[in-house]
């Protein structure tokens, strides 16, 4: 898809943005560019019965916050104003969100050079819960198991949460800065570093967004490549989160097996591609390796494996009631939070909000097959590891498919430098809606915004959390599984 | 149901890989090899106009130019297999090694491989007399996509089961031995890598673990990262990769202590 700019009265799109979400419209993301002087704020929209549209306009002094229309651009707009420098009017927290206390106020690192910067020492205030009994609880940035780093503030009284303040962007690497500059042909490179375990689904998404802006289809071997990766990443993802579920409950001889489960599809991936996380795979205009006969039987034997030894583990995990006890109504995340947040992924379909973009807004090879989507109600801990469960059948069934299709034929199409080009693309990675946006000139990327499902999904995770017990928290958090790196770019 | 699970899991096969199997192993890590007799001028000076990172780059160590391939800061892209020398390795020496360790020097005129490094697998009987006690280690994430955290959760699954050589992860940086550090150092975490350093009590072992935690890998140039980590912290011993795999991890963790038992 490639935008077509509309230009109207000063304001436009911040008005059109909010009548299209009070009638309905989800908020996919926003952001700002630049090109040397003029900043532009840009919307992408979710309209029902219409599919994605993106709204654009230069930004002249403050940016008008929607923020009150929908608390899904609370994060998005905070991450305009420290990147860009625009002061928001309307917002109700405009607290800084990925410069810490060690960046100087003032220096806007997409606007400005941003190289060898004093170390400062700012302020940040966390919210203050005040009363009798009532306790804060600081976790992290560096948490107790081998997992990335971020730092959670409780409020308790006794056991019981009343409030949760997430302070992440503690692995802020400059990502979407790294961009500018970079040819074309390099930048899924960088798009594989955004989030290590999602690494194929941040590459495919960028390599279509450069393929939407240059008018470039990738051929159909190479769709279908890029298709059984994709749906390989996200059964290995839900295994391993299953499995982590089962052990945050004390219930290790599943996670064991689950572990194992995802090396043997790592190990096949490893044999029939050369790696193991099916990176440097795809490139702009296709991929660079195609799965010949024998790979294909050595992934398909992989997978119809897993899928049945999973299916017969996760069985056990959720039969036991020493699981379903701490399973169950944990965590409940509430169908109007998912609204109001706009949640995507396994999380928004365990409480009810049936959204997939690979049946909605299909991409690549997912135009040809029916998507089932497994949808819950009860969005409680129980809830998201079905749907995960679930998804993990119907991700074999579709790699089985497409597995069986494969054939010969060109894998690569060229991608001829066009003197400016802009275009986006989403696809559902194994967190969610996963959307790139890209714009350059020349064979070079000028910029390029990531609409992460993590930056997305974590300010519900709160939510979920207040009400519960502390000790829970690990649980709840788990079933999320969200990606910091993902979300702090 | 339980004794279903513990009965399945008595009969299932043994997965675990001896580990004479996977020492200095690479395979699915994507780390380029080269094939020194079949290196020109002009293809080494291709391969380094096509690697992101500089890993491939023209260096004069002494008084002749060659071409040196730094694992350090190799990503695994895989631009370089486009040419004939290049293609991705089955072995890696140098896991666990000095940042040294991990350059390779080839003379492109002679088609020939320069100052040959070995790191000889040590045979298992002598890892486990070295390993006479337990080594805890506390992984540090500093900034890392979390590609490295896969790989080294990895290594407890049942094919590489690190807790049989004695090893195992701590959750606090009190009880550990080893600090296994990834990431390229954010400015944000910069004061937590410190701090972690500081709470670890001596004598203690930092390892550099990735592209990123070698050099700073892709992100080496980003204005909102402080390292490579030996900029802040003294790193003892190196891993590449992009990310590792398990095996490389292994490999690299064992010639540490090795090392250490030498010491």
């Amino acid at each position: 898809m490639s935008a077509t700019p509309q230009q109207q009265s000063i304001g436009w799109a911040v008005a059109e943005a909010t009548r299209l979400l009070q009638a309905g419209a989800r908020l996919v993301c926003e952001f700002a560019s630049s090109d040397g002087g003029a900043i532009k704020v840009h919307y992408i929209l979710d309209v029902p019965g219409e599919g994605y549209r993106v709204l654009e306009e230069t930004v002249n002094g403050a940016l008008q916050s929607i923020t009150p229309v929908t608390p899904a651009a609370a994060w998005y707009e905070r991450e305009i104003k420290d990147q860009y420098g625009i002061e928001l009017t309307g917002h109700p927290d405009p607290r800084p969100l990925l410069l810490h206390e060690n960046w100087p106020r003032g220096l806007h690192p997409m606007v400005a050079d941003a190289q060898s910067v004093p170390w400062a020492d700012e302020h940040y205030d966390f919210l203050k819960v005040e009363g009798e009994g009532v306790c804060e609880v600081a976790v992290g940035p560096v948490h107790a198991g081998i997992i990335e780093p971020g730092h959670f503030r409780f409020s308790v009284v006794g056991d019981n949460v009343l409030y949760l303040e997430l302070r992440h962007f503690y692995t802020h690497k400059g990502t979407e800065k790294l961009f500018q500059g970079t040819p074309v042909a390099y930048g899924q490179m960088i798009a594989e570093s955004v989030s290590g375990d999602n690494c194929f689904a941040h590459a495919v998404a960028y390599c279509q967004a450069i393929e939407a802006a240059h008018s470039v289809v990738a051929p159909k071997q190479a769709q279908l490549v890029r298709l059984i990766g994709l749906e390989l990443e996200r059964m290995i993802s839900h295994i391993a989160d299953v499995g982590a579920l089962s052990n945050d409950v004390a219930f290790v001889l599943p996670s064991a097996y689950c572990s194992r489960i995802k090396e043997d599809l790592m190990q096949a991936s490893a044999r029939a591609v050369g790696t193991r996380f099916w990176k440097g795979i795809a490139v702009p205009g296709g991929v660079v390796r195609d799965i010949a006969p024998a790979a294909a039987e050595v992934l398909s034997n992989a997978v119809a494996q897993a899928a049945s030894e999973f299916a017969k583990i996760a069985n056990t995990i959720l039969d036991r009631p020493s699981v379903q006890g701490r399973f169950e109504g944990a965590g409940v995340l509430p169908g109007s939070v998912v609204e109001d947040l706009a949640v995507v992924g396994p999380v928004a379909r365990a409480s009810g909000a049936n959204r997939d973009v690979r049946r909605d807004h299909p991409y690549g090879a997912y135009g040809e097959l029916p998507i089932h989507v497994p949808c819950l109600a009860y969005g409680d801990v129980l809830a998201r590891a079905r749907v995960r469960i679930e998804e993990v059948v119907v991700s074999a069934r579709l790699l089985a498919d497409a597995l069986g299709w494969l054939s010969s034929g060109p894998i690569r199409a060229d991608v001829p430098p066009a003197v400016a080009f802009e275009g986006w693309s989403a696809v559902e990675s194994p967190r969610g809606e996963l959307l790139y946006w890209v714009k350059g000139e020349g064979g070079k990327l000028q910029r390029c915004s990531i609409k992460s499902p993590s930056f997305q999904n974590w300010p519900a995770l709160p939510h979920a959390v207040i009400g519960n017990v502390i000790a829970d928290f690990p649980l709840i958090n788990k079933s999320f599984n969200l990606s910091y790196s993902g979300s702090d770019r | 149901m339980i004794f279903d699970v513990i009965h399945r899991s008595l009969k299932a096969p043994n997965r675990l890989v001896t580990v004479e199997e996977l020492l200095g192993r690479a395979e699915g890590g994507r780390m380029p090899q080269v094939n020194a007799a079949k290196l020109t001028p002009e293809m080494a000076r291709q391969a380094c106009e096509v690697c992101p990172t500089a890993a491939l780059a023209m260096a004069k160590p002494r008084d002749q130019e060659l071409l040196c391939l730094d694992y350090g800061k190799c990503i695994g892209c895989g631009r370089c297999f486009e040419h004939a020398a290049f293609s991705p390795a089955e072995r890696v020496a140098g896991c666990g090694g000095s940042r040294q360790e991990l350059l390779r020097y080839f003379d492109c005129e002679r088609g020939a491989e320069v100052e040959i490094r070995t790191s000889a697998p040590e045979a298992c009987q002598e890892i486990f007399q070295l390993l006479g006690r337990a080594l805890n280690i506390r992984e540090l994430d500093a900034g890392s996509c979390n590609g490295c955290e896969a790989e080294i959760a990895a290594l407890t699954n049942p094919y590489y089961d690190l807790e049989r050589f004695g090893i195992h992860f701590v959750a606090s940086p009190k009880h550990a031995d080893m600090l296994l550090v990834t990431g390229p150092v954010t400015r944000n975490m910069a004061v937590a890598v410190k701090k972690t350093y500081e709470a670890t009590p001596a004598p203690k072992l930092v390892v550099a673990v990735g592209a990123c935690g070698c050099s700073g890998g892709i992100f080496a140039a980003s204005h909102a990262v402080s390292g490579p980590l030996d900029k802040l912290l003294r790193v003892d011993a190196y891993i590449p990769g992009c990310p590792p795999t398990p095996a490389m991890l292994l490999t690299g963790i064992l010639e540490v202590l090795r090392r250490t038992a030498k010491r």
